[in-house]
C-alpha cells in the first residue's frame, strides 16, 4: 500500500478538525532489518515480481465511519516517482495529491492549491517513490530493529527507518508471516507534525504481489478506513496523468 | 450542529427550575455514580490537555466521589458533577438536566411534530431585549406579507417572547458573548417548523401599531447540503458588487466547500480592481473548520500565514492558510455580530491577527471549540469540548469572541429607513483607503 494515501488523509483530518504500545520484549538477538525487510519483499511475491511491475492503479472507497463520511479513492502511480491520488468525499469535494517526479503538490477546493517544500516535501518524495519497498536502502540511512511489539494482537518486530532528511518512520512485521501490519510516523505537513498511524490488513494477490487490500488509519484522533476493491498492474496511464494542475502550476511559476 | 445543540442546552440548563425530587431508589443512586465515572473517565481521556492544566484528577475523584455516592437526590448528583467539571475553569464542560432535554422538544414540537425545515423567511436579532427583523428573504412567505426590516417581534404562536429572552439572560451571566447567539437561536426555534405550516406573528410595524400576521412556512433559501452524519442543512451564498466598485460575499455557513470556494473564486477574479472586498459573515455559525483557511486563501499572497492552531490530544493542528495563485490584495473588511461563531470566528479573528482585514459589526459569539454532547446513564447530557483553539494572536477565541475594529451596532430606526449601518461602515472605511 502506497503511503501517499495516507499523507491525504492527514489533510482531511486536520481539515476537519494512537497510542503506542511499549516495547514488551528487547531481544539481543533481534533478526536484522534489512533481513525484515527483505522478507516482507520475498513473502509479497519476491524482488522478481516487483521488478516486472512499472504502473499501477489502485481504487476503493474511503471512510470515516464515525462522521459519516464516505466516498470514492483513486491512485495512480509511475515509475520512477510519479503519483496522482483523488479522494472524492459527499460534501467535502475532490482533494488531490501528487508528484511529477520533481514537483510534490496537493490540492482541494476546501482548502486550496499548495505546493509542498522542506520536509513536507521530503516525505511526499520518500512515499512516492514506485516499488518503493526495493529501493528501501536509498531512501532510508538507517534500518534498525528495535524490539518486538504486538499489533492487533500478534507479534511483531519494530523496525525504524531513518531517511536523510526528515522524521523516522516505524514498521511493524508480523513475525510469523513477515507482512507489514503498521506503520507509524510523524507526518509533516503546513498544518504541523501531524501524528499518524496507518495498519494494512487483508493481504490478498493481485499478479504476482501480495496486497493490502484494507487500510485502516489513525491521524489526529480521527480513523480512516481505506478498501481497496480494483487493482490495476502495469496498466497504460498517460504520462499527462502526472502533469501538474493549472492551480499549481501558477503557484510554481509565481516562484 | 453541534453549536446549536450546546446552544440550546446552555439555555435551558439555566432557564428551568428544577422541581422538589424524590429520593432515589439505590438502581437509580448507582445510575448517577455510574454517569459519575463517565464524566469523570471521559475528561481525563478525552481532554486535549492530558495534565488538565495541573489538576491532580484523580484526587478530584476520590474527594467527590463519596459524594456523588451519599447524594439523596438527582439535583444533588448533578451538582457534584458539576462540581467536578468546574474545576476544569473551562466552557464547552457541563451537566444538562435529562428535563432540559425533554423541554427542548417541547418547545420545538409545540408547532407540530413533522420536520422543522420550513422558515417564514425571516432573519431576526434580540436588539436591547427587542427581537427585530434584521432582514426579510426576497420572495419569502414574510416578504409577500409585507413584513419589513425594523418591525418588532412580540409574539409567536401567542407566546410573548420577552419572558423567555429574559431567563436566557438571566442564565448567562457568566457567558456574555453567546447571548445574541442563544437568544436569536431561541428566536429562530419558534419561527421554524414544518413547511407548509403556519405560524402566527405579532409585531410593532413601523408606526408602532400591532399587527398580526400569519405565515406558511416554506422551503428556505438555498441548496441542501449534506456532510456526513449531520442532518441536511440548506447552503445559500451570494456575491454581488456595492457601492460601484466593492466586491460582497456573503454566505449562511462554512459548507459545500465546492460551491463556497467556486463563489469566492467568481468574485474575486471579477474584481482584481475593485476598491476594497467585504466578506459578511453576520449571523453564519460556522461549519467545516478547514474552510476557514481555504476562504482566507483568496485573500493573502503570503505563504506561511496561520489563522491560528487548533489543540488536540497528542496533535497540533495548524490552521495554515494556502495563498491562492492570484488572490485579492485590496482592502478586506469582515462583517460580524454575536451570531458569528465557531468557523466564521476563526476566519475573522485569525485575519484581524494577521493584520490582514478590519473587522466591522458587534463581538462574536465566542463558542469556537468543537464539543461532543452525550447522554449519561442517568439521563442527563454531558457536553465536553475534544480541542483547544488559540488564535495567532495569541487569543483564546472561547468565551471571548472576535473584538472588532470597528463596533457597529443595529438600531431600530436604521433597519426601519431600510439602512445596514454595518456594511455602510465598512463601504465608508473601503472608500477612505483609497485616499
Amino acid at each position: 500500500m502506497n503511503r501517499s494515501l495516507l499523507r491525504a488523509n492527514v489533510i482531511i483530518a486536520a481539515a476537519l478538525l494512537a497510542g503506542i504500545a511499549l516495547p514488551r520484549l528487547v531481544a539481543a538477538d533481534l533478526p536484522k532489518a534489512e533481513t525484515i525487510l527483505d522478507k516482507y519483499i520475498e513473502v509479497t511475491g519476491g524482488k522478481a515480481a516487483y521488478q516486472k511491475l512499472h504502473s499501477q492503479i489502485l481504487s476503493g472507497i474511503f471512510e470515516m465511519s464515525a462522521a459519516g463520511i464516505k466516498g470514492s479513492v483513486t491512485s495512480y502511480r509511475m515509475e520512477p516517482d510519479l503519483a496522482y491520488t483523488e479522494i472524492v468525499l459527499e460534501g467535502i469535494g475532490k482533494i488531490t495529491d501528487g508528484s511529477d517526479g520533481k514537483v510534490a503538490w496537493a490540492n482541494s477546493a476546501m482548502q486550496g492549491p499548495h505546493v509542498k517544500e522542506g520536509a513536507e516535501r521530503a516525505q511526499a518524495m520518500q512515499t512516492t517513490r514506485f516499488n518503493g519497498e526495493l529501493h528501501w536502502r536509498e531512501t532510508y540511512k538507517t534500518a534498525e530493529t528495535t524490539g518486538v511489539e504486538a499489533v492487533d494482537g500478534k507479534d511483531c518486530y519494530k523496525v525504524v527507518l531513518t531517511p536523510a532528511e526528515g522524521p523516522a518512520v516505524t514498521h511493524f512485521y508480523d513475525k510469523d508471516s513477515g507482512l507489514l501490519t503498521k506503520m507509524s510516523l510523524i507526518t509533516q505537513t503546513p498544518m504541523g507534525e501531524v501524528p499518524a498511524d496507518s495498519f494494512p490488513s487483508d493481504y490478498r494477490k493481485e499478479g504476482d504481489i501480495l496486497l493490502p487490500h484494507k487500510v485502516r488509519q489513525s491521524v489526529a484522533g480521527q480513523e480512516f478506513t481505506i478498501t481497496i476493491d480494483t487493482v490495476k498492474l502495469n496498466p497504460e496511464i498517460p504520462k499527462s496523468r502526472f502533469d501538474l494542475p493549472d492551480e499549481i502550476k501558477a503557484l510554481v511559476n509565481k516562484k | 450542529m453541534q453549536l446549536r445543540l450546546a446552544a440550546l442546552a446552555l439555555l435551558l440548563s439555566g432557564a428551568l427550575p428544577s422541581p422538589a425530587q424524590p429520593a432515589l431508589t439505590p438502581a437509580q443512586r448507582q445510575l448517577n455514580i455510574d454517569s459519575f465515572e463517565m464524566v469523570w473517565q471521559t475528561v481525563r481521556d478525552k481532554h486535549w490537555d492530558p495534565k488538565l492544566g495541573g489538576l491532580d484528577w484523580q484526587a478530584i475523584h476520590d474527594e467527590l466521589r463519596p459524594k456523588v455516592e451519599k447524594a439523596a437526590t438527582l439535583d444533588e448528583a448533578r451538582a457534584v458533577m458539576s462540581d467536578m467539571l468546574d474545576r476544569l475553569k473551562q466552557t464547552h464542560f457541563g451537566i444538562v438536566p435529562g428535563e432540559a432535554y425533554r423541554e427542548m422538544g417541547a418547545i420545538t414540537a409545540d408547532a407540530d411534530s413533522g420536520p422543522r425545515d420550513g422558515s417564514p423567511g425571516i432573519d431576526a436579532r434580540v436588539i436591547d431585549s427587542h427581537v427585530l427583523v434584521t432582514s426579510v428573504e426576497p420572495d419569502s412567505p414574510a416578504a409577500a406579507a409585507g413584513v419589513k426590516p425594523g418591525w418588532e417581534i412580540l409574539r409567536i404562536d401567542g407566546k410573548d417572547l420577552a419572558p423567555g429572552l429574559a431567563k436566557i439572560r438571566d442564565s448567562l451571566s457568566s457567558q456574555p458573548t453567546l447571548l445574541d447567539l442563544l437568544q436569536a437561536h431561541a428566536v429562530t426555534n419558534r419561527l421554524s417548523g414544518q413547511i407548509g405550516k403556519s405560524v402566527e406573528l405579532q409585531f410593532l410595524d413601523g408606526r408602532d401599531k400591532k399587527v398580526s400576521v400569519k405565515l406558511t412556512r416554506a422551503r428556505p433559501r438555498g441548496q441542501l447540503a449534506l456532510f456526513g452524519n449531520l442532518p441536511p442543512v440548506h447552503f445559500w451564498v451570494e456575491s454581488r458588487t456595492v457601492k460601484p466598485n466593492i466586491g460582497y460575499v456573503r454566505f449562511n455557513l462554512f459548507f459545500e466547500p465546492d460551491s463556497l470556494i467556486a463563489a469566492f473564486q467568481q468574485a474575486v477574479q471579477a474584481c482584481q480592481t475593485c476598491d476594497g472586498f467585504i466578506v459578511d459573515l453576520r449571523g453564519n455559525p460556522g461549519g467545516i473548520g478547514g474552510l476557514a483557511t481555504g476562504v482566507a486563501g483568496w485573500f493573502t499572497d503570503k505563504q506561511g500565514q496561520r489563522l491560528g492552531s487548533m489543540f488536540l490530544r497528542g496533535a497540533t493542528i495548524k490552521f495554515a492558510v494556502f495563498p491562492r495563485a492570484e488572490p485579492f490584495r485590496g482592502p478586506l473588511a469582515i462583517l460580524v455580530d454575536g451570531c458569528s461563531a465557531s468557523t466564521s470566528e476563526v476566519f475573522a479573528g485569525g485575519l484581524k491577527d494577521l493584520g490582514r482585514a478590519r473587522i466591522i459589526g458587534t463581538r462574536t459569539a465566542g463558542a469556537a471549540l468543537p464539543s461532543v454532547f452525550t447522554r449519561l446513564p442517568d439521563g442527563d447530557g454531558f457536553q465536553y469540548a475534544v480541542a483547544n483553539y488559540i488564535s495567532e494572536g495569541g487569543q483564546a477565541l472561547e468565551g471571548f469572541g472576535v473584538t472588532p475594529d470597528q463596533e457597529v451596532k443595529l438600531t431600530r430606526p436604521q433597519l426601519l429607513e431600510g439602512q445596514d449601518p454595518v456594511l455602510d461602515a465598512a463601504v465608508s472605511w473601503i472608500e477612505k483607503q483609497k485616499k
